[in-house]
């Protein structure tokens, strides 16, 4: 019976096309509006790194003196000093560690071959590329030594490779960051990511870098951060390594604890650490105070996703909503225009409840051909959105399940406001039309 | 078959109470051919839709081929509806968007019957009365004669006991209303029993079997056996 009615339903469609359409329409521009709301959330909320995202922990120590304060919701800092910072990367851990700072360079390869141009760059710890799953594709990270001595080798994306060498394969190559010469070790495949968790100081949602350079560069070079430094206490800073032993936090810090016994193990090791720091003067709070937050907590924590995303949400659902109450007045006319066809089935021996489901089949035909269409919708206003601003680029997209959701909403609506104007005719008597029809 | 004891039909609003049926008393035996006549408004077509069972009645006893239809669902109603009534109605109620082997198929969807069994019975059914060459017109391309002998059609595909007629030939000629008629008691011959609400009583009289309805009751009773000039009984 469900083929025969999804039959009569388009027979339905052509029979009034005209509101057929309408109400097409009606759904489609609803289910647009909220599909476009509703992707944009669905990106900003995603898991970022599913397979590891309860596995990468970003580390906060508490070095402020008791008594100060922070803007972070626990009074925590985000990020962390330098001395802190190497001394967790360079302690005798058997865990993953990356510590990454977010820096810039004037990119060109000493020739006019390629026109210069101003790159963001990650300077992190060989741990990185694994912790975050960033593929090589040609090459391979640095190794400890380079690291160690802070040898001039980076790790480029593929497409800057393509930008910069004409070729995928731009290891040995050799490019310049302002004045440092540095030579490609390893090319990685792009990094795709629409919350960029691993630093989220300077917007939640900017593009990864496509240039990665070592950790140890920081000091050998004096690489200074084009992230946020933030002090709690007056510091002088006049020479580079003052930055260095300063107690400003400018740099971030993860580990890869792969289980519970790992990750209480080092809490441990920062229990230790902030004992032994404060004997030299350093984190003077009474009680030691530090925190493991892994990537959805971390997300979370800095409200990537705030009230207003979720406000934006609920209104476009009340628009949906607003678009449905005026095809249950459509819907409920012209299924009482057809009680009339309705009574001459009844008395063919339909019962309520089959003419109850010919009316949802069709109300749900018009919830999936709104919901076809409301993906067009929401394409062009997520086109619209991804215009207005480069911050929307990776973010302002329907992702398979997002296309998959948007006909199932579309139905789903439908069938609600079709359930009343179902009900009403399927229990019309009968008796009333066949005498007048 | 079909038995009604004291059936009663009150339809009441805020004002009024206002009874349709009382009283009703009616005994049909299989393969009877029953012409009901009077006036209008006297209860004819609710006395026809309850045998249906396409209206509740407010109170008595129904029986139809031994179920007690009061006590039926609205499932079970329609399912025996199905199973045992065919409609011919004044207006034809034919699906305008359906051509005639769809009208046709109505009744036989609904009983869940496999494609090619419903294919069988409607080219039979369009056969027997006529129309099998325009199985793919639709409604609105045919006569008013021809529209009535599709629904006759839809009547027979389910192959049903009862026949219930209201007015089959209110809308029609003369000539097409003897046809129709010709055409019921052909049906009437083969087996079925048949209820036939008319107001026109030369056609009335070619029923077996007349019963009059005033004021809601079972008036009079006539049975006219053979020759449908002799009143026979009372």
């Amino acid at each position: 019976m469900f083929s025969h009615y999804i039959d009569l339903g388009w027979r339905s469609f052509k029979r009034t096309p005209l509101v057929s359409l309408l109400m097409v329409l009606a759904i489609a521009v609803g289910i647009g509006i909220t599909m476009t709301s509703l992707s944009v959330y669905h990106m900003m909320s995603m898991d970022p790194i599913p397979d590891k995202s309860d596995k990468l922990f970003a580390v906060q120590l508490q070095t402020i003196d008791e008594g100060q304060t922070w803007w972070s919701p626990d009074n925590l800092p985000y990020q962390l000093t330098y001395k802190d910072t190497e001394s967790l990367l360079k302690s005798d851990l058997p865990y993953k560690r990356a510590a990454l700072m977010a820096t810039g360079f004037s990119v060109h390869l000493n020739s006019d071959k390629v026109k210069p141009f101003l790159e963001e760059t990650r300077v992190t710890s060989r741990d990185a590329f694994s912790m975050f799953n960033l593929p090589f594709i040609h090459g391979d990270v640095w190794s400890q030594e380079q690291e160690d001595s802070a040898a001039p080798v980076t790790v480029i994306s593929s497409s800057l490779s393509k930008k910069l060498f004409g070729s995928e394969n731009g290891v040995g190559q050799t490019l310049y960051l302002d004045d440092l010469s540095v030579q490609v070790v390893g090319v990685i495949k792009d990094w795709q990511l629409h919350v960029k968790y691993y630093d989220l100081n300077n917007g939640s949602f900017n593009e990864p870098e496509q240039i990665f350079i070592p950790f140890s560069l920081i000091k050998a070079h004096e690489i200074n951060t084009w992230g946020n430094t933030n002090g709690w206490k007056h510091e002088p800073v006049k020479v580079f390594n003052d930055k260095l032993q300063s107690e400003k936090f400018w740099l971030q810090f993860w580990v890869e604890l792969n289980n519970e016994t790992e990750k209480r193990a080092f809490e441990g090791y920062l229990a230790n650490y902030i004992a032994e720091e404060k004997k030299t003067g350093r984190f003077t709070r009474e009680q030691a105070e530090y925190k493991l937050r892994d990537v959805n907590e971390w997300i979370s924590y800095w409200e990537v996703v705030n009230e207003d995303n979720k406000i934006m949400v609920a209104l476009s659902f009340m628009f949906l909503a607003v678009c449905l109450a005026n095809i249950l007045g459509l819907l409920l006319a012209k299924f009482l225009r057809r009680a009339p066809e309705v009574g001459v089935r009844r008395a063919l021996g339909a019962s309520k409840r089959q003419v109850f489901f010919q009316h949802i089949v069709e109300v749900g035909m018009l919830g999936l051909f709104g919901g076809v269409i409301g993906i067009i919708v929401a394409q062009l206003g997520l086109f619209g959105i991804r215009q207005s601003l480069s911050y929307y680029d990776s973010l302002a997209n329907m992702d398979i399940s997002m296309l998959m959701t948007a006909p199932i909403i579309a139905i789903l609506a439908c069938i609600i406001a079709g359930l009343y104007p179902a009900w009403v005719v399927c229990n019309t008597t009968p008796a009333t039309y066949l005498k007048t029809q | 078959m079909l038995k009604m004891n004291n059936i009663s039909k009150m339809y009441q609003t805020e004002m009024v109470q206002t009874h349709a049926l009382r009283d009703f008393n009616l005994h049909v035996e299989e393969g009877e051919f029953i012409a009901v006549t009077g006036p209008s408004g006297s209860g004819k077509t609710t006395f026809l839709n309850i045998a249906g069972m396409l209206e509740p009645f407010t109170g008595g006893d129904y029986l139809l081929d031994g179920i007690d239809v009061g006590k039926l669902n609205d499932n079970q109603r329609a399912d025996l509806r199905n199973q045992k009534i065919g409609f011919i109605f004044q207006g034809f109620n034919l699906i305008p968007d359906l051509n005639l082997y769809e009208n046709v198929e109505v009744p036989l969807r609904y009983r869940g019957i496999k494609a090619a069994e419903r294919k069988r019975r409607i080219e039979q059914c369009l056969e027997q009365v006529g129309l099998a060459s325009r199985a793919k017109h639709l409604p609105q391309q045919l006569s008013g004669g021809q529209q009535q002998r599709v629904a006759i059609a839809r009547a027979l595909a389910g192959d049903p006991r009862f026949l219930l007629a209201d007015e089959p030939t209110g809308n029609l000629d003369s000539l097409m209303a003897r046809q129709v008629m010709e055409l019921l008691e052909q049906i009437n011959r083969d087996g079925a029993t048949i209820i036939m609400v008319t107001h026109d009583a030369e056609l009335a009289r070619r029923a077996p079997r007349n019963i009059q309805v005033v004021d809601g009751q079972l008036a009079d009773f006539t049975l006219y056996q053979g020759n449908p000039n002799v009143a026979v009984g009372a």
